[in-house]
């Protein structure tokens, strides 16, 4: 390769799209302003929302219990511990209960001035309320005493918790909860709804209504305030009748836990911000590239500058290096631009939020930390090559800067789940996330930012070995996509339904072509995410089994392979791959069968250490068994062995392989018919797991030029882990003459340790008779790849 | 300098199967003449021309440039030949300087050289006006002349014009043919291909007449009006595709799977 073609090229570019002012606009100048815009508005918002206050209409405040008034002589909030802020966020007006008015008419008026807005929200006390407050605490015996037996949760909370109004639940969550632990509850109705039954039996039993409307912003805040009054008012309340009653207030909450935190404040804060700042640079590393890769490919194929330089001494991988270093540059620029206003924009923030008290907010998100732009740029760096890579890729394909346009969206929908994954609370980084491209690098990073760094350092050679095989795939896209002349000078053609079908019919080969072999391949996985979903549940005996499993092998593996191989090729049995194997092929395929097995169950018992199989679906398994083994052994070999085995070699190593052999190559072919095999496995573990065992049967598919050596060896596979599993959950007793092959034990019959180690020596030898092909059968293969 | 023989090129065709752009054409072109390859909207010039650029591969057939092979040395090609296409192909935000400066840089001219060579051929192009003007302000003229610049500034052997006169109005056609004269004049390969007959008729050594992937005709004017009897060439030109036409009729319909537009 030229580096000084890279290098003028890459110059050329980084020129061209300095001197774009869209481009400059759309990469740089608006990151620049957008935080900026975004905080100030916020800042706005903020403010708004603090220095809000709500109206909340009290009916019948003659009516609560004057030892411990709610609202003092000028309407104001009486002032009780954890209420103080609130005072100055609700304003209170009053009304006596009208004694003409019966009660209905008084919550369709209440509920009407909530409507038209008049108030926020209105709360009644009814006349009765002091004497069914006392009637209810003094019919509730000592023992259960709902004071005393407030659940532990509520009790643990901290102070700052129950005081925040923004973490106060709503009333209505809490009534139902605490229904009958606690002795004054408001009742919640909306405006807009009648009020449910239980909640107006609640009202006529606690004497307190409180009417708001939930679909309108201020009044779900005046509703949540007013709870937290209330919730307040009511441990003061109880707390004098405890003393008054000669018992120690304090009872009403005897536990006091005190929570410590280990974590110090700077790691609370890099926590945070190492699950927002990842996602926000790597979506902004995407669209940075996305942008000038258009520009370069599509834009260049339109203004017809492309051809040009096809013709000049650069090859196409310079040009594609050229252009993939200035992609590159553009990705990261914008990522960098954005992290770092967004970083500036952040400090502003929390320093003014800090400024004005809101410290709750400030406390929480904090300045960001410095020492994680560092790592960010780390993770940066090699992402945004991928990214860059796999947006010239994809610009390639169009046509103008318009077409490349509706391309964004799917490489958008394909590569953002990666990066929004590490956000989901629960997932950590563990060999198995380390193994997922973007996120096991974003994980990483996460555990650099929050200073694991033994966690992260245990799962850098995995994720550098998954970003960099991933780096590379890309790039070699890119390049394939600028050495394809149907790519590069691909024109706009009218497609036509009738044209590609007569198309199809007219063109068809001997085997099925590549384009064919995938369609098959993707029939079969929608029809099995299909048949996931309408029979999801529904299996709950042998019988179901049986037919579930007759319908997923025959109907959808089996019946599309053959349809297409009927109607898309001139040979059928060619295109399945069905000829006769050499005889030592299938004594070899017969003993992989049986030597592959222990390293077979091995690797499941591996893969199951990294992906750990939930308690859920350990108990449905063991469901799914306790119905398979209760049955004779020949009819499970029957339905979970050999019906398998012929449908699923027939489909994958015969049509979709055979179909991919052509023109594709022995490599893309094995491994592309294994990863459909491995997809149509429902369980992630049995997934891959089958997509490994998939690239052994692809290869002995290749080198016998057929597939009934890989029924064999798949039929001797399934027959082997059924058998084991069938003898060990029926507790029978193991044959002597197996016991320097299995052992038996508690968990079930495994292989010894050293028919394991055997056995992979048999492997190989079978193997090396498997690479000993005859002149037909090399024919053979030749014939299918030419 | 360049030899074709029997280049063919076919691409998947939806309609048919297959649409064969080039049907086992032969032609050769020597130092210092100019080929017109002459055929109607396509004929197939145009990805004659592109795989003699390489930037095509052709299906079958051979392409000697220079002595290489375009399958097997594209490499070597690409700097024994000059390619100026009707698409002006223009970077806008490049001035002209900077345009031919990069082109001369990949084809890996020394900075001073090239220097050097660049005032020679924009001296040749009276192109020291448009020096420092941005491609997208430039006029389809300059474009041109640029485009050209481009195309010779590393001194290939062999130069290749797709239509170079399109759009281009009376005065600035008349300079290119000029250029192009002079190139000939200096020893130059060159293949000019055009659906214009009167700059054949001025221009060309020898021409080539494609239609629907074919070679009808390969000569001197004065040749082809003796093979044919017809001393108008415009008029030679319409009998032979007409008698092409009425020869595809008569003939047995082509096979589904391969068609000739």
């Amino acid at each position: 390769m030229n580096w000084n073609h890279v290098r003028l090229i890459f110059k050329r570019e980084m020129n061209d799209q300095l001197r774009d002012r869209r481009t400059l606009f759309t990469i740089t100048i608006l990151p620049i302003l957008l935080y900026p815009l975004l905080g100030m508005l916020m800042m706005q918002i903020a403010q708004f929302n603090r220095e809000h206050t709500v109206r909340i209409r009290v009916v019948g405040l003659e009516n609560w219990p004057v030892e411990l008034p709610l609202l003092s002589e000028d309407q104001q909030l009486v002032p009780r511990a954890g209420t103080d802020n609130l005072g100055k966020l609700v304003e209170f007006e009053t009304l006596a209960w009208p004694a003409a008015t019966n009660r209905d008419e008084l919550v369709a008026q209440s509920r009407l001035a909530v409507s038209l807005d008049e108030v926020d929200a209105v709360l009644l006390v009814e006349p009765s309320f002091i004497e069914q407050l006392r009637r209810r605490l003094s019919v509730t015996p000592p023992d259960t005493n709902p004071d005393l037996s407030r659940p532990i949760k509520q009790l643990v909370g901290s102070p700052e918790s129950a005081q925040s109004e923004s973490q106060a639940a709503p009333s209505a969550e809490l009534t139902e909860s605490t229904e009958s632990s606690q002795p004054t509850r408001v009742s919640a109705s909306t405006a807009d709804t009648p009020p449910a039954s239980k909640l107006s039996l609640e009202a006529q039993v606690n004497g307190l209504q409180l009417i708001a409307n939930l679909a309108r912003d201020h009044s779900q805040i005046a509703q949540r305030r007013m709870d937290v009054i209330v919730d307040r008012w009511q441990t003061e309340w109880v707390g004098l009748q405890l003393a008054s009653a000669g018992l120690n207030p304090r009872l009403i909450e005897p536990l006091q836990v005190t929570q410590t935190d280990t974590a110090p404040t700077s790691v609370r804060r890099a926590m945070l911000w190492s699950k927002i700042l990842p996602f926000v640079m790597l979506v902004w590393a995407l669209t940075g590239a996305f942008y000038p890769a258009i520009d370069l490919c599509a834009g260049e194929k339109e203004r017809g500058t492309l051809e040009t330089l096809l013709s000049s001494p650069a090859r196409r991988r310079e040009i594609v290096w050229g252009k993939l270093l200035t992609i590159s540059v553009f990705s990261v620029g914008s990522a960098l631009l954005n992290l770092m206003s967004m970083h500036l924009t952040a400090g502003i923030i929390v320093k003014k939020l800090a400024g004005e008290g809101t410290t709750e907010l400030a406390q929480a998100l904090g300045p960001m930390p410095v020492h994680a732009l560092g790592w960010l740029i780390l993770l940066l760096l090699p992402m945004a090559a991928f990214f860059s890579a796999l947006a010239l890729a994809v610009a390639a394909l169009a046509r103008s800067t318009k077409e490349g346009q509706y391309y964004l969206m799917p490489l958008l929908l394909v590569t953002l789940p990666l990066v929004a994954l590490p956000m989901i609370p629960s997932l950590e980084i563990s060999v198995g996330t380390s193994l997922v491209p973007v996120t096991g690098a974003v994980f990483l990073v996460r555990s650099l930012i929050e200073g694991r760094y033994a966690e992260a350092l245990t799962h850098l050679p995995i994720v550098f070995m998954v970003t960099a095989f991933c780096c590379f795939l890309s790039i070699r896209w890119a390049i394939r996509q600028f050495e394809s002349e149907s790519v590069m000078f691909r024109e706009a053609d009218r497609w036509n339904l009738k044209l590609w079908v007569n198309n199809l019919w007219r063109e068809r080969g001997d085997t099925a072509s590549p384009s064919e072999a995938i369609l098959c391949g993707v029939i079969i996985l929608v029809g099995m995410f299909f048949a996931q979903f309408v029979a999801g549940g529904s299996i709950a005996s042998w019988l179901d089994i049986v037919k579930s499993t007759v319908i997923v092998q025959v109907c959808l593996i089996l019946m599309p392979s053959i349809l297409m191989a009927i109607f898309l090729t001139r040979s059928p049995r060619r295109a399945l791959r069905i000829h006769r194997p050499q005889l030592s092929h299938l004594i070899a395929a017969a003993g992989i069968g049986v030597a592959l097995h222990p390293s077979y169950m091995a690797l499941g018992a591996a893969i199951q250490e990294i992906y750990e199989i939930s308690p859920e679906m350990k108990l449905v398994l063991a469901h799914f068994e306790g119905m398979v083994v209760a049955q004779p052994l020949w009819a499970v070999l029957l339905f979970m062995a050999v019906l398998p085995a012929v449908c699923e070699e027939l489909a994958f190593r015969g049509f979709i392989f055979g179909g991919l052999l052509r023109q594709q190559g022995a490599l893309r072919a094995i491994i592309v018919s294994a990863l459909f095999f491995g997809f149509t496995h429902t369980l992630l573990q049995q997934s891959i797991a089958a997509s490994l065992m998939g690239v052994v049967l692809g290869l002995i598919a290749w080198r016998t030029g057929g597939v009934l050596a890989t029924i064999i060896v798949h039929l001797v596979n399934n027959t082997l882990s059924i058998s084991l599993a069938w003898c060990a959950a029926r507790k029978l007793d193991l044959p002597p003459i197996l016991s320097w092959a299995i052992r038996a034990d508690a968990d079930g019959w495994h292989y010894q340790t050293t028919w394991v180690l055997l056995s992979i020596v048999i492997s190989i030898a079978m193997f090396v008779i498997l690479f000993r092909r005859s002149s037909t059968t090399r024919q053979v293969v030749q014939a299918e790849m030419a | 300098m360049l030899e074709v023989e029997q280049l063919t090129k076919a691409y998947p065709d939806l309609q048919t199967g297959q649409f064969v752009a080039l049907d086992h054409v032969s032609f050769s072109v020597g130092r210092g003449e100019i080929f017109g390859l002459l055929g109607p909207n396509g004929a197939g010039k145009t990805t004659a021309l592109r795989i003699l650029s390489t930037v095509l591969r052709p299906t079958s057939g051979t392409a000697i440039v220079n002595g290489y092979n375009v399958t097997t040395h594209p490499y070597e090609v690409r700097h024994s030949i000059g390619f100026v296409s009707s698409n002006t192909a223009i970077y806008d935000r490049m001035t002209a300087w900077e345009m031919v400066e990069y082109f001369g840089r990949l084809y890996g001219i020394a900075p001073e050289p090239l220097r050097a060579r660049m005032e020679t051929v924009f001296e040749q192009l009276q192109m020291n006006e448009i020096r420092d003007v941005a491609g997208a302000r430039m006029s389809t003229g300059m474009k041109q002349k640029v485009s050209i610049a481009r195309a010779i500034v590393h001194d290939p052997p062999v130069l290749v014009f797709d239509e170079a006169s399109l759009g281009l109005d009376v005065l600035v056609a008349r300079a290119l043919l000029e250029i192009i004269s002079d190139l000939r004049a200096a020893g130059k390969c060159i293949i000019f291909s055009t659906h214009i007959m009167r700059e054949v008729e001025r221009l060309c050594d020898r021409v080539g007449i494609l239609y629907h992937g074919r070679m009808l005709a390969l000569g001197t004017l004065p040749q082809l009006a003796e093979q044919f009897g017809e001393n108008d060439f415009e008029e030679l030109f319409f009998t032979l595709l007409q008698k092409s036409d009425e020869q595809r009729r008569h003939t047995s319909p082509p096979s589904p799977a391969v068609t000739h537009r």
